[in-house]
């Protein structure tokens, strides 16, 4: 492809991949998209079809006038757009830009256009790295790097091309043959140099100081809608948005920690008012944790009168997306909690929160701690509780006569608090089933409704009903609600938490262990969906991806460098030690085999100096080699016979054969300006072709001046006349 | 003591320089404001587009220095040149590395630290190959020309950078004195003098001329010893004048400053008689200050000529100056042939440049400022 038409494919394409990047960045209206993307391919199709096609591309332009009045119309509705369409400057700026792009688009002719053309492009790409931090800008970005730089050499090159003569772009077509052709060896080059580029892109991104000014910090996009994080949750809240498969979090734990592999409990907020038809948190009173080192809160004194302390520890690592709650989720019951936050809260029932919702993606470290009943409570009668305590975790809504019946039916034969908490919990698991098709909003007792009724519903109802149960019972209780993850990622070693799995769960408190998690919904039996392993498992690979992408581009941070520069400090001595240790395990013969010499040759009063004049021997041996080297490499140097000097030895040797064909032979001592002078006398005709090719070889082999491919050619055309003369 | 920086410093800077292009002085302002964004934000995806400009920069130095190493230059001049006469120079380019090709280069040739464009680009130079670039060469002025070597640009990969390395291929030539059209009269005094020396006349040659006697002072060896026997009287042999037309052109070097622009149209007007008189065949003695050329005829002795009057200089007119010129005049015994001198100054009382003096035969011939 000539260099010309080379360079406006490529600088097409580098405006349509900034354009994909603005429109998959949600930066474009669909008109804008639509325009864009037609005059690309109108462009397109102008610049590299034939026939039909062209012919009606061609068809698609303005006069110069008119592509000025539509800058001019394009500058107008920029403003209209930004005060009263967009209403901000950056949208109205984007759809600007794009509507230039166009024009440009339309207007390649001189070397100006193309400029202004890439730095729309520039702008267009940087539009878009502020729009989205979703994994799709990596291509994105690796298409304009490559785009970027076959442009970049392109343009460098007819620039060269145009300097020694070639007209402009704009005026006459330029000879191809002048401007010259991509030749396979600019093709490799260009990718070869976009692949460093690449690779020293991500050396410096890595390297390049974090410096955070914060003049203007924004977050992406909108924050994910949740339900049931709020202080008052309507009953049946949480199911709608059980259908939606948004991810919510990443939750990291070393596996080895978990007892029970297969799921984990996020929690998130607890409630424990019911009016009969919604959840209320009165003791949503936030205070703020005290934070012992930078970053690093701890939370002191669960409520209850009984905290346990004797369960297992969950380590956790937690990317959070934007959320619509300042809710901080984790596995109960946080102990710690650590992360780049300026305060963290917490209420009175151990919900965590940020004083203020993140509108843009966070991340957090938490040490949980759980909860085992103890074998005190086993046995143990109910305890009476301080009406502080009863006011909020035994209070019911209405005395309901059935639900009393039913509670005794199930728990009569229990003696103890927890014995009835497990009789309701397997009473709820057996009876009923799970189903989301469960609208029990406009109900006017839905709980009853539920119990006696449908006997079908989620997890809401399934806690509601739990909770109310043993406060009927006078075993405090309350509803919590948090995730329930159970999408394990074998590939990142985490779980993967969508909106899906927002569940509501139960905390009963027991006298001595205090509360104790308690999840009375019975499993779904819906359809999972008929979807292939393999594309689960592609599709947990690339949510691993987009972790990856998150936590080594879009989170990295000045702690990172940090950090990376602590392990390198720390690997690297390992690392010294490590080489040192097996270089000496490697070389410890031959040191023996060294250390012995002095023991062999020198008597024992003379040992220490014999060592003292082996190793000034050995150093002096290595200098004398490393001299020898140098002066044998200046006496002898290095003759590179290059491609061109081995063909017109090639080509000599083919001399010498036809005239020795001819009866005219070279002996050894014959110098070759000798052979020519011979040949003349011998085979006059030939004397020409014979001298100018020996004239030739004489330049290459002995003045060390390399031949040009003309002359190369010159003598190949003087052995074929010589091999013509010879056969005529 | 001023801080002195290291050789090698000083010679790398001397054989390599980076200027910024126009593009690349917009990237490098596009830069700046995508680094003045990432910080400004924070976001990360700021920093990428900011290290992958970055990188660009980088990549531009390190690929253009490997576009400008291991190149090997043979340049060809003719041996002798013409002010103002376009010539052709050639120059051979080989690249020695092994594998990455040379792309965009930009060849100028440095004299006296100064770059002269050539307009000679090699747009591509693959890895081990050569290319014989024939360029136009042009001097502007006579002397001895040195060329201290190639200076070598380029502006791959990226065109932000032109990076620039300078080659030692050392070469000379001799620029002759600007060949100008004479005038119409100035040929016409010439031509008469020419026919004038078409005659017979003594001279230095083999065929016989005359036969006098002897007078003291003669050499010896013209002595006619037959007839000297026969007449008892020593009689010498004069000898016929080989060629028939001779000429000796004389240029005065002496000239004060302010003569500077006549005495080198002076040089220019000897060269071009000596050029003229050279095609019309004939011999031509060359004396120029206290230099003096023996008579002679063909290419080789104009070209001999020629770099006398491309290397002479001027030489003010103090008494020591003087005297030896005119000493050396005469010294110099009239070999024959006509003499035209050539003077660009004609004496102290001489205050007014411009006035260009051409005697021939010592008579003043009118034209000679015309000729020029």
């Amino acid at each position: 492809m000539p260099f010309n038409q080379a360079l406006r494919l490529t600088s097409i394409l580098l405006a349509a991949v900034s354009f994909i990047g603005l429109t998959l960045g949600s930066g474009l209206p669909a008109w804008l998209a639509m325009l864009t993307g037609g005059g690309l391919i109108v462009v397109l199709l102008r610049q590299f079809t034939t026939g039909d096609l062209r012919h009606l591309a061609t068809h698609v332009s303005f006069s110069p006038a008119g592509w000025n009045l539509l800058v001019i119309v394009g500058f107008l509705w920029f403003w209209v757009d930004m005060f009263w369409i967009s209403g901000e400057l950056l949208p109205a700026g984007i759809h600007f830009l794009m509507i230039l792009m166009v024009i440009k688009l339309f207007n390649l002719r001189l070397r100006r256009d193309y400029l202004h053309l890439y730095a729309i492009s520039l702008v267009a790409i940087l539009a878009s790295g502020s729009l989205t931090t979703d994994l799709w800008y990596f291509p994105i970005f690796l298409l304009y790097l490559v785009a970027g730089v076959w442009t970049l050499i392109l343009f460098q090159i007819t620039k060269g091309a145009e300097d020694t003569g070639a007209p402009p772009m704009g005026g006459q077509p330029p000879q191809p043959e002048l401007l010259g052709r991509v030749t396979p060896q600019l093709f490799w080059l260009a990718n070869g140099l976009a692949l460093v580029c690449f690779g020293m892109t991500l050396a410096i991104f890595f390297t390049i100081p974090r410096i955070s000014a914060g003049f203007y910090q924004k977050g992406f996009g909108e924050n994910i809608r949740t339900s049931g994080f709020s202080e008052t949750v309507n009953l049946g809240a949480i199911g709608p948005i059980k259908r939606d498969p948004s991810i919510v979090m990443r939750v990291k734990v070393p596996r080895h920690t978990l007892h029970a592999v297969d799921r984990l409990y996020v929690r998130g907020v607890s409630f424990d008012q019911y009016d009969g038809k919604s959840w209320m948190n009165r003791l949503g009173y936030r205070r703020n944790l005290s934070e012992e080192s930078p970053g690093m809160f701890i939370i002191r004194g669960h409520e209850g009168p009984a905290p346990s302390r004797l369960g297992d520890a969950i380590q956790q690592n937690i990317l959070l997306e934007p959320l619509d709650t300042s809710v901080l989720f984790a596995a109960p019951f946080v102990e710690k909690i650590s992360g780049k936050f300026p305060a963290v809260q917490s209420d009175f029932a151990g919900s965590v929160y940020l004083p203020f919702p993140s509108s843009s993606r966070i991340e957090y470290s938490v040490v949980s701690r759980v909860h085992p009943v103890l074998p005190a409570d086993l046995g143990s009668e109910l305890t009476v509780y301080p009406e502080s305590f009863t006011k909020h975790f035994l209070q019911i809504p209405y005395t309901s006569e059935r639900i009393g019946e039913l509670v005794k039916a199930i728990t009569g034969s229990q003696r103890s608090p927890y014995e009835k908490a497990q009789a309701i919990h397997t009473f709820l698991m057996r009876n009923y089933r799970y189903s989301l098709d469960a609208p029990l909003a406009g109900v006017d007792r839905p709980l009853e409704e539920f119990l006696f009724f449908r006997k079908t519903g989620y997890c809401e109802h399934y806690a509601t009903a739990m909770v109310i149960m043993l406060r009927t019972v006078g075993i405090p209780a309350r509803l919590v609600t948090g995730f329930l993850a159970t999408e394990w990622n074998e590939y990142g070693s985490y779980y993967v938490v969508r909106q899906q799995d927002a569940h509501a769960w139960v905390e009963v408190h027991l006298p001595h262990s205090g509360w104790v998690m308690m999840d009375p919904t019975p499993p779904s039996v819906e359809p999972v969906g008929d979807v292939y392993p393999a594309w689960r498992a592609l599709e947990r690979i690339l949510d691993n991806v987009k972790l990856q992408w998150s936590r080594f581009f879009v989170q990295y941070s000045a702690a990172d460098q940090l950090a990376v520069v602590r392990e390198l400090k720390a690997g690297g001595k390992s690392v010294g030690h490590k080489a040192f240790d097996s270089v000496t395990t490697l070389f410890s013969p031959f040191m023996k085999l060294f250390g012995g010499i002095p023991d062999y040759v020198f008597p024992s009063i003379l040992r220490p100096q014999g060592s003292i004049w082996g190793l000034v021997i050995v150093a002096f041996i290595i200098m004398l080699g490393l001299s020898v080297r140098r002066i044998l490499a200046r006496a002898f140097p290095d003759k590179k016979i290059t491609q061109e000097d081995h063909r017109i030895v090639d080509l000599y040797k083919q001399m010498i054969k036809r005239l020795a064909d001819k009866g005219i032979a070279k002996t050894a001592t014959t110098t070759p300006l000798e052979f020519v002078h011979l040949a003349r006398i011998r085979w006059g005709e030939a004397n020409l072709v014979v001298a100018s090719i020996t004239e030739l070889y004489c330049r290459t082999r002995f003045g060390g001046i390399p031949l040009t491919d003309e002359e190369l050619g010159m003598a190949e055309d003087g052995l074929r006349q010589l091999t013509i003369l010879g056969k005529s | 003591m001023p801080l002195q920086m290291p050789v090698f410093v000083r010679r790398w800077f001397l054989h390599r320089s980076t200027r910024v292009t126009s593009e690349g002085l917009q990237f490098l302002v596009f830069t700046l404001a995508i680094g003045i964004a990432a910080i400004n934000t924070g976001n990360n995806l700021f920093y990428l587009l900011l290290a992958m400009m970055l990188s660009l920069i980088l990549i531009s130095g390190i690929v253009a220095e490997y576009c400008l190493r291991r190149l090997d230059f043979h340049r060809h001049l003719p041996d002798l040149i013409v002010v103002n006469q376009p010539v052709t120079a050639t120059l051979v380019v080989k690249n020695r590395k092994s594998r990455l090709p040379s792309f965009s280069l930009a060849i100028f040739d440095v004299s006296d630290g100064r770059n002269l464009a050539r307009g000679v680009t090699i747009h591509e130079l693959p890895a081990g190959a050569s290319r014989l670039v024939p360029y136009p060469f042009l001097a502007t002025r006579r002397g001895k020309l040195r060329l201290d070597g190639v200076r070598v640009a380029t502006e791959f990969p990226f065109g932000l950078f032109m990076k620039k390395a300078f080659y030692h291929v050392e070469g000379s030539v001799i620029v002759c004195p600007e060949i100008i059209p004479l005038d119409e009269s100035l040929l016409q005094g010439l031509m008469s003098t020419g026919q004038e020396q078409n005659l017979h006349r003594r001279g230095h040659g083999s065929d016989l001329y005359n036969l006098r006697l002897y007078h003291a002072g003669d050499d010896s060896r013209s002595i006619h010893w037959p007839t000297t026997a026969r007449t008892s009287q020593l009689t010498v042999r004069e000898t016929e004048a080989e060629e028939q037309r001779r000429a000796t052109i004389r240029l005065s070097t002496i000239a004060p400053v302010s003569h500077d622009i006549v005495f080198e149209q002076a040089v220019s007007l000897a060269a071009s008689l000596v050029q003229h008189l050279a095609r019309q065949g004939y011999l031509i003695q060359l004396i120029v200050g206290s230099d003096c050329s023996t008579f002679g005829q063909g290419d080789a002795h104009l070209h001999e000529l020629l770099r006398m009057l491309a290397l002479c200089q001027r030489s003010d007119p103090s008494g020591e100056f003087m005297a030896r010129e005119r000493l050396d005049r005469d010294r110099r015994e009239d070999e024959g042939g006509t003499e035209i001198v050539v003077q660009s100054w004609c004496g102290p009382e001489d205050h007014q440049p411009g006035r260009l003096t051409l005697l021939v035969d010592g008579q003043p011939v009118d034209g000679a400022i015309h000729a020029l």
